[in-house]
């Protein structure tokens, strides 16, 4: 049976307390740099006049380019934990479109200690403006 | 003939890459994606205490979705969630090889969803990456 104690405190990190935030701006260029690094040719991302047809009317960023800025987030505030057994469950809420800005947030919601090590679970919100495009949580071994 | 796979040709259960494509972690494979998503994250700049270079932990993306590309229906379908749990960084050098399993195909809200299941395992078996992806099916003409 596997055993488990939630704690509020480790090592400096507290339930609480934030991430470092990132804010980045995505451009049409951005998004074809990330098609042509990720294969992801989806007319959808980088044909405007495909994307005029779709329920979107213009084109809009990979969700996994998104993603990615999620993970720049995890991997300069605990690489290790992160990179070696860390876990994203995430739900896409709405598109990015050229021209907006992404700020990723997110917060320690819990702290838990089990047989293997001690763990956080992190709350984590892409915005654009104010309005959330990617809701979700990171569980990274601290 | 449509060049994409038809929704209603998914069943629940078809474990459809067999043998699973394979994907190799080349050097400017990784830089290509660094740069394009700006990320500036320090041990990805130099080669671990083994001597190899590390991939970003997101690179998954581009090889699970390169993996699941001949089952991801016609243009204009989207992502709606995606679970990844990084086992271990993939390295420069490696290959990888992705398996994947359609879990439910179902519809909501006039949308037709389908959830699959994925493995990644390098050339030698050691596991990688695993996820789930839901997807919202693009519309077939």
């Amino acid at each position: 049976m596997m055993n488990s104690e939630i704690l509020q405190h480790y090592q400096g990190m507290s339930v609480g307390d934030q991430m470092p935030e990132l804010i980045q701006a995505v451009e049409q260029q951005m998004i074809d740099a990330y098609a042509d690094a990720s294969g992801d040719i989806n007319p959808l991302h980088i044909d405007p006049e495909f994307a005029k047809t779709t329920f979107f009317g213009r084109t809009i960023a990979h969700g996994l380019l998104t993603l990615a800025f999620v993970s720049r987030v995890l991997s300069q505030w605990n690489w290790q934990g992160w990179a070696y057994g860390g876990e994203l469950n995430i739900v896409f809420l709405g598109p990015v479109y050229p021209g907006d800005t992404v700020r990723v947030t997110g917060k320690i919601e819990s702290i838990e200690r089990r047989d293997n090590g001690v763990y956080a679970r992190c709350q984590l919100i892409c915005l654009c403006a104010d309005k959330a495009v990617v809701k979700g949580y990171a569980i990274c071994k601290i | 003939m449509s060049d994409y796979v038809k929704y209603n040709s998914l069943v629940e259960g078809d474990v459809f890459l067999e043998p699973p494509p394979s994907f190799d972690v080349t050097a400017e494979r990784v830089d290509k994606y660094i740069a394009s998503t700006n990320d500036t994250t320090p041990e990805l700049s130099n080669v671990n205490a083994q001597g190899k270079r590390m991939a970003p932990p997101m690179l998954a993306a581009v090889y699970v979705i390169e993996a699941l590309r001949t089952r991801v229906g016609p243009p204009g379908g989207i992502h709606a969630k995606q679970q990844f749990k990084f086992h271990r960084p993939a390295m420069v050098g490696e290959t990888l090889l992705t398996s994947a399993t359609v879990l439910k195909v179902y519809e909501r809200k006039g949308r037709n969803y389908v959830d699959m299941t994925t493995e990644t395992k390098n050339q030698d078996g050691e596991l990688i990456t695993s996820g789930m992806i839901t997807r919202i099916w693009g519309k077939e003409s």
